[in-house]
């Protein structure tokens, strides 16, 4: 069973605003979609190891364009401290 | 003459042999562009450049300079995938106004060899969808039947494909994305083996599973555009060695393999083609049988419990600092700000992100994660095991008939349904394509060809003999 108060929580981890509909529409969505991945629990896998994917991260940076909000050649964000 | 109907072979012979200039060949297309663009809504944005690199091609030519593979012919590019200089919004407003300062390595690879950039194409929202419904730029529609779903997440490219906007087109395939596409447009696309064509430049959705692949409207398109394209890339530590050459051959006594599950799953109307395209392959001299893949029941849970997951991970990099639209900072607090704008995500991205985090949440972690990538690993063993008896596996790319638009976006577990017989190969790294395989009722069945890993040439062959035999290439009407 999947709550609201379960998806809003998980909302706000994931820093997603979600408007009151959406929180309604979600939670309906979730719980039939966790339901459908819940097949995974009914399989016997003891004796299988999981895939390990290769995962490098390349060096590359670059500019970013096309934003209004710049201050000294860097992008400005809302305040920290 | 009507050049935009020509492949991307015979493009680049005729620029090369001056029967035709590369400038009068993209004119023409974007005249067509123009004339069916309001109908099909495939591209996201039109180069403005076309032209001028077209009249740079044929000047070279002009002075007997040595010009590659494609020269002249254009191709369209999924707007998830980087273009220096040309917006690139993953169909998102978190992008609307991002412009990679860089091209990716597929695209810097067809630019090297003649290619022209002609447009970047619609797709679901950072890809994650079936039927690019899920975009900002508005639905793409099925240039078979315009009130239909073109299939996704890369809508635009085999559309695009389909009407003869373009040559051809790369897509990325992280579920079916290509294939699924290409079966519902009536295109060939093909996703590659894990790592034998660079992501560098393409924007992570789930980046264990998903490959970039092309569409076309043969399998000699696909051949020409995967040799451009295939190879180790430095910048990207996932690809493997070497720059493998693939090539249109005849060749019979194929062993093939029918899934049963694949068949069994499909509506009666598709199951038919797709038998009939079994005993095509039979009368080309293929030993065609009928064969189980059991593992494909958990097939989907695994998949989606694995792209979600990955999902949630990769777009946690859009915070609006780095990439984003403009949204003034002034009176948030940083988690606040984060939050607010990352609302600006469409319905589909911010479900999946949501159950993405869900099923790594602590303590559900084994219950899910895990319990996917075991799945993974018997899948993959299963393959394996079945391709010691078979050249290639088929089935049909979709279960079903392109739909309606609309039909399935309010219900999301309908919609991932229908991803079944295509998320096998990313689970397994292995890979497939669909070639059409006929219509019914007027709408277009694609076949799934697969192979084990990095036997693209097999995989080919078999493609390359079904086309010669079936002879299903047309054009809709538009």
């Amino acid at each position: 069973m999947v709550t609201k108060e379960e998806v809003k929580h998980l909302s706000w981890l994931v820093r997603i605003d979600l408007s009151d509909d959406e929180l309604e529409r979600y939670t309906l969505q979730i719980e039939e979609i966790i339901k459908y991945l819940d097949k995974l629990d009914n399989i016997q896998l003891e004796h299988v190891k999981p895939i390990v994917a290769k995962k490098r991260l390349s060096g590359f940076e670059g500019n970013v364009l096309g934003t209004k909000y710049r201050k000294d050649g860097f992008v400005k964000g809302p305040r920290m401290v | 003459m009507a050049l935009y109907t020509l492949d991307s072979g015979q493009v680049a012979a005729g620029v090369k042999g001056r029967e035709f200039s590369a400038e009068e060949y993209i004119y023409q297309l974007l005249e067509r562009i123009e004339k069916v663009e309001p109908k099909v809504n495939a591209f996201v944005s039109v180069s403005k450049e076309a032209l001028d690199e077209a009249r740079v091609i044929d000047k070279k030519i002009r002075d007997g300079e040595q010009v590659g593979a494609l020269a002249g012919v254009a191709v369209s590019i999924k707007d998830n995938i980087c273009t220096k200089g040309i917006k690139t919004t993953c169909a998102s407003k978190m992008l609307e106004t991002f412009v990679p300062p860089y091209d990716a390595t597929v695209v810097k690879r067809l630019r090297d060899v003649g290619a022209i950039v002609i447009g970047k194409v619609n797709l679901d929202e950072f890809a994650m969808g079936s039927t690019t419904e899920f975009s900002r730029y508005g639905a793409t529609r099925n240039p078979w039947d315009v009130s239909r779903v073109p299939g996704g997440s890369s809508g635009g490219s085999a559309a695009s494909v389909a009407a003869l906007e373009c040559t051809v087109s790369l897509g990325s395939d992280t579920g079916g994305s290509v294939r699924c596409p290409a079966s519902f447009c009536s295109t060939v696309g093909l996703k590659p083996t894990y790592g034998l064509i660079s992501r560098y430049g393409l924007v992570s959705y789930a980046n264990s599973i998903e490959q970039i692949g092309p569409i076309g409207r043969t399998v000699s398109d696909v051949v020409l555009v995967l040799n451009a394209i295939a190879g180790a890339d430095e910048n990207d530590h996932t690809t493997v060695g070497g720059k493998p050459a693939h090539s249109l051959r005849q060749r019979k006594g194929l062993r093939v393999g029918l899934v049963r599950e694949f068949i069994e799953g499909a509506e009666p109307r598709v199951a038919k083609v797709i038998h009939k395209a079994a005993d095509t392959l039979a009368k080309q001299g293929c030993g065609c049988e009928e064969t189980s893949l059991a593992s494909v029941q958990y097939a989907l849970a695994s998949y989606y419990t694995i792209a979600m997951a990955e999902a949630s991970s990769n777009l946690a990099r859009y915070d609006n600092v780095r990439y984003g639209f403009d949204l003034d900072p002034e009176g948030y607090e940083w988690n606040s700000y984060f939050a607010k704008a990352r609302s600006n995500f469409g319905e589909e991205v911010k479900r999946r992100v949501i159950v993405g985090s869900y099923v790594l949440s602590s303590g559900y972690y084994g219950k899910y994660y895990l319990k996917a990538q075991q799945v993974r690993s018997l899948i993959k063993r299963e393959l394996k095991a079945l391709f010691k008896k078979y050249d290639i596996l088929i089935g049909p790319t979709m279960p079903i008939l392109p739909f309606e638009i609309g039909e399935k976006i309010a219900d999301p577990l309908r919609m991932y349904l229908v991803d079944i017989d295509t998320v096998v190969a990313n689970l397994a790294g292995m890979p497939a394509m669909s070639v059409p395989a006929g219509f019914t009722d007027g709408l277009p069945v694609g076949l799934q060809i697969m192979a084990d890993e990095f036997q693209e040439q097999t995989m080919l062959d078999a493609a390359y003999l079904f086309e010669q035999a079936a002879k299903v290439q047309r054009s809709p009407d538009l």
